[in-house]
């Protein structure tokens, strides 16, 4: 089955078909995916251990523009988990992120937006997403994204994690769709609150798990 | 009215059977009664959350109404 139908035969609207079946050209690499998920916008809050690993899986993906939202810069304990290099510690993590991004793919068009989030300010930064990634590390900041992202941006799907921290079972990370455009990665529950350590391996299987899930989104596939 | 009562993750033991879980409670609230009211009802601790009703954003002053599923997600830190 071809992943796009084309023309229909009286000259109407493409349409759109199931991705499962793609045509001949190399499965690794499909042209037609990969053509679709450039024309995406990513919008990633923070950039620490799960906005960093997400957003370069998302370049390596195809996506062909993140905004790239932290007010933060790179400190040496960040290297544990974060996708930076010694040689960036003291860096705007904005800018550190989208130097290693471009190494990558020199042609992904990124939006920096170097500040700190706030109820006020984070629907500007993030209105021309297709799909938000909420990457914070506070859960009082999840919740306050969460929140006003799903109420003023009910159309806009949101990934976002909790429940990573700690050296418990990766396979406990799952991703679940909470309500109409709310998706949650993580096991819900280990908290970096209760003293748990956050590990690259955990982390980083939630932070593909974020990753995957937005590019389920952008090729039409709403559930986990 | 009647209305579900959702709780997900660490506030599942607040449900009144103790029995923990993720599945619907049903609670027979009075006309009017607010999400506000069933968080107090239940006791929910004064930690971050985020509420829905029927699958959409809501807030704790919200009015309930019959046939109502609310659901209530806390995040936990970490990132």
């Amino acid at each position: 089955m071809a992943a796009t139908a084309g023309r229909a035969p009286h000259g109407g609207p493409s349409v759109q078909l199931p991705l499962d079946d793609p045509p001949s050209s190399d499965p690794r690499t499909n042209a037609e995916l990969r053509a679709r998920l450039r024309a995406c916008t990513v919008a990633i809050i923070g950039c620490g251990g799960l906005g960093s690993n997400a957003a370069q899986m998302l370049v390596r993906s195809g996506i062909g523009r993140l905004v790239l939202v932290d007010h933060d810069r790179v400190e040496e304990d960040n290297l544990n988990r974060q996708f930076f290099f010694r040689d960036q510690i003291g860096m705007l993590k904005t800018e550190a992120l989208a130097e290693n991004l471009r190494r990558i793919q020199p042609d992904v068009d990124l939006s920096l937006m170097t500040e700190r989030v706030s109820s006020q300010t984070l629907i500007e930064l993030v209105r021309s997403a297709d799909v938000i990634i909420e990457a914070v590390d506070t859960a009082e900041a999840k919740a306050m994204i969460m929140d006003v992202c799903t109420r003023d941006l009910p159309d806009v799907p949101l990934v976002t994690a909790s429940g990573l921290a700690g050296h418990g079972s990766a396979n406990a990370i799952v991703t679940e769709r909470l309500s109409d455009n709310l998706y949650v990665v993580g096991d819900l529950t280990s908290d970096v609150r209760s003293g748990l350590a956050l590990f690259a391996s955990r982390v980083g299987v939630a932070a593909a798990a974020e990753a995957h899930m937005v590019v389920r989104l952008l090729l039409g596939y709403p559930e986990p | 009215m009647k209305v579900d009562v959702v709780l997900f993750a660490t506030l599942a033991k607040y449900q009144p059977d103790g029995a923990g879980g993720r599945h619907p409670r049903t609670f027979d609230l009075a006309e009017g009664a607010t999400i506000g009211d069933v968080i107090a009802m239940l006791g929910l601790p004064d930690e971050p959350r985020v509420i829905f009703v029927n699958s959409r954003h809501a807030d704790e002053g919200d009015a309930l109404s019959e046939g109502d599923r609310l659901a209530i997600f806390p995040p936990v830190a970490g990132g």
